[in-house]
């Protein structure tokens, strides 16, 4: 197998381990806001589910999880599963990355002090106006580095997919290796992943900037 | 001071990065010219290697094993179907030609046209056309179903079932599946089969099997010049061998005192990072079936 094949066969993974990351990207990240307001939520019943599901979710490996997306409508009610490997994916890498991000956001939300809620009481703001124009802002500046963590994490995480045989990147490359006998594609694997990782830290890294608009 | 410690740290990445590109690029550079000499190795046959290669197979083996095909437990039909069809490719030379391909397991088929009873098997063409027969096999696992040179699914198993659909006019999907969750996916149905390199002993009453199509031999691959040159000589050595293979099963039961010798019996992922291990001396040898370890020491190109 010539370099060029194995880059072209590789950057294909590539595309796939993509298509993962901006999927979960999509949906975890406004799915995390709703968790985190369900887990701040004053019916105890309400925050003591959420705080069950987060414990789930943050406590069992997610490749466990995946396993259980993909094959648990089979064995608790005997669906058909054909054709929902890619979804099961989406949907496991985002419930469990939505769990992470919703901790990151309860996080943010705790550093805002009461006195701010007051006096947007004071003057005037409505709960929702409070949130959108005065809370979320700060929130979102406090937050960012956290979440620059957790979506570095899911970039290299993008190679678990490997559990449901769906051919992202790291697979392709441990196919690669086991047909060449070779290490030559974990080499590779270990660019992409760096340079994927790179553009994602100096891109958060300009969101931060951009942010900072007091100094 | 932060500028002088992010140069040190550049100048020392600088390095390690064009070792890394040193690496890959003669690796993919050596890559053409190291096939085609391995072709040719291998079609002499496993005696070749084991007479001038850097790595050898040990005389004596730690048992032989038999490749079936393997399919939910009462799927006798289609079991029965699919076998028959094997037989079929059998007598019009299919699977003779598909062995031709695949020099490490040409010496290993074991279905034979003159044990053959013609009258009871399946017609050409005599399948559900509206069928889609899904293959479930694992992409680790070269010869049997692997990533080919131009990065193409393919391997013996692989052209052999796509042979079998053709002939009884059946659509044919690949399903590649991790080797751990195999049951689950067949249970599951997202494949109708496991065929894969797979092994009916210990197996047999987990699956409806299907015809058995190739034997295998499981080995013990070592260094040339090694000074271990019987399995009495592995005791005290360190043995690698890959997760979930009959290898691996062998060594845990019907081969477990031989095993119970060795200092360590090492339990990796793949069989590439044991190879690896074993060409830098960090194992004494690898546990490992004929097939599998010919074309390792055979494909070699790094």
């Amino acid at each position: 197998m010539t370099l060029s094949t194995m880059l072209s066969a590789m950057g294909e993974g590539m595309l796939r381990s993509c298509a993962i990351f901006f999927l979960t990207i999509l949906f975890s990240m406004p799915l995390g806001m709703v968790i985190m307001f369900l887990r701040r939520s004053r019916l105890r019943l309400v925050s003591a589910i959420t705080k069950v599901y987060i414990a789930i979710m943050r406590g069992t490996p997610l490749m466990l999880q995946l396993l259980m997306w993909y094959f648990g409508p089979y064995y608790l009610f005997g669906m058909s599963i054909r054709g929902y490997r890619f979804p099961a994916i989406i949907i496991g890498f985002s419930m469990n990355y939505a769990a992470y991000f919703a901790e990151i956001y309860r996080g943010g939300m705790e550093t805002i002090p009461q006195g701010q809620y007051e006096a947007a009481e004071v003057l005037g703001y409505s709960k929702t106006q409070t949130f959108f124009k005065i809370i979320l802002p700060q929130v979102i500046k406090a937050i960012l580095p956290s979440v620059t963590n957790e979506i570095i994490t899911l970039v290299k995480d993008t190679s678990l997919a490997f559990t449901l045989a769906y051919n992202e990147m790291f697979s392709l490359a441990k196919q690669i290796a086991a047909s060449q006998t070779s290490f030559t594609p974990f080499i590779i694997a270990g660019v992409f992943y760096f340079i994927a990782n790179y553009a994602v830290a100096f891109i958060m890294e300009r969101i931060e900037k951009a942010l900072d608009y007091y100094k | 001071m932060k500028k002088k410690l992010a140069l040190i740290m550049a100048m020392m990445l600088i390095p390690a990065s064009l070792m890394g590109c040193g690496q890959g690029s003669a690796a993919g550079a050596a890559a053409e010219p190291a096939s085609a000499e391995s072709t040719v190795a291998a079609d002499a046959g496993a005696e070749t290697t084991e007479g001038g290669g850097a790595y050898v197979f040990l005389d004596e083996d730690l048992g032989v094993e038999s490749y079936a095909i393997g399919f939910r437990v009462g799927d006798e039909e289609l079991a029965e179907t699919v076998s028959g069809a094997v037989q079929a490719l059998v007598l019009n030379g299919t699977y003779d030609a598909i062995g031709e391909k695949y020099p490490e397991i040409k010496d290993y088929l074991c279905l034979k046209a003159d044990d053959i009873d013609a009258s009871t098997l399946p017609a050409e063409g005599s399948g559900d056309p509206s069928f889609t027969f899904k293959h479930g096999f694992d992409l680790d696992y070269p010869p049997y179903s692997y990533r080919q040179d131009d990065a193409t699914v393919g391997g013996f198993d692989v052209e052999l079932c796509q042979a079998v659909c053709d002939y009884l006019g059946w659509g044919y999907e690949p399903v590649p599946f991790n080797w751990d969750a195999k049951d689950m996916e067949l249970n599951a149905g997202s494949c109708d089969c496991i065929w894969s390199g797979f092994t009916k002993e210990g197996r047999e009453d987990d699956y409806t099997w299907g015809i058995t199509y190739s034997n295998n031999t499981q080995g013990i691959l070592v260094p040339a010049d090694s000074d271990i040159k019987t399995l009495a000589d592995l005791s005290g050595k360190i043995v690698g061998v890959q997760t979930a293979t009959s290898a691996y099963d062998m060594l845990e039961d019907s081969q477990k005192e031989l095993a119970d010798t060795f200092a360590e019996l090492r339990v990796y992922e793949t069989y590439t990072i044991a190879y690896n291990d074993l060409k830098a001396g960090a194992i004494d040898a690898i546990a490992i079936d004929m097939t599998a370890g010919s074309f390792l020491i055979a494909d070699d190109k790094a």
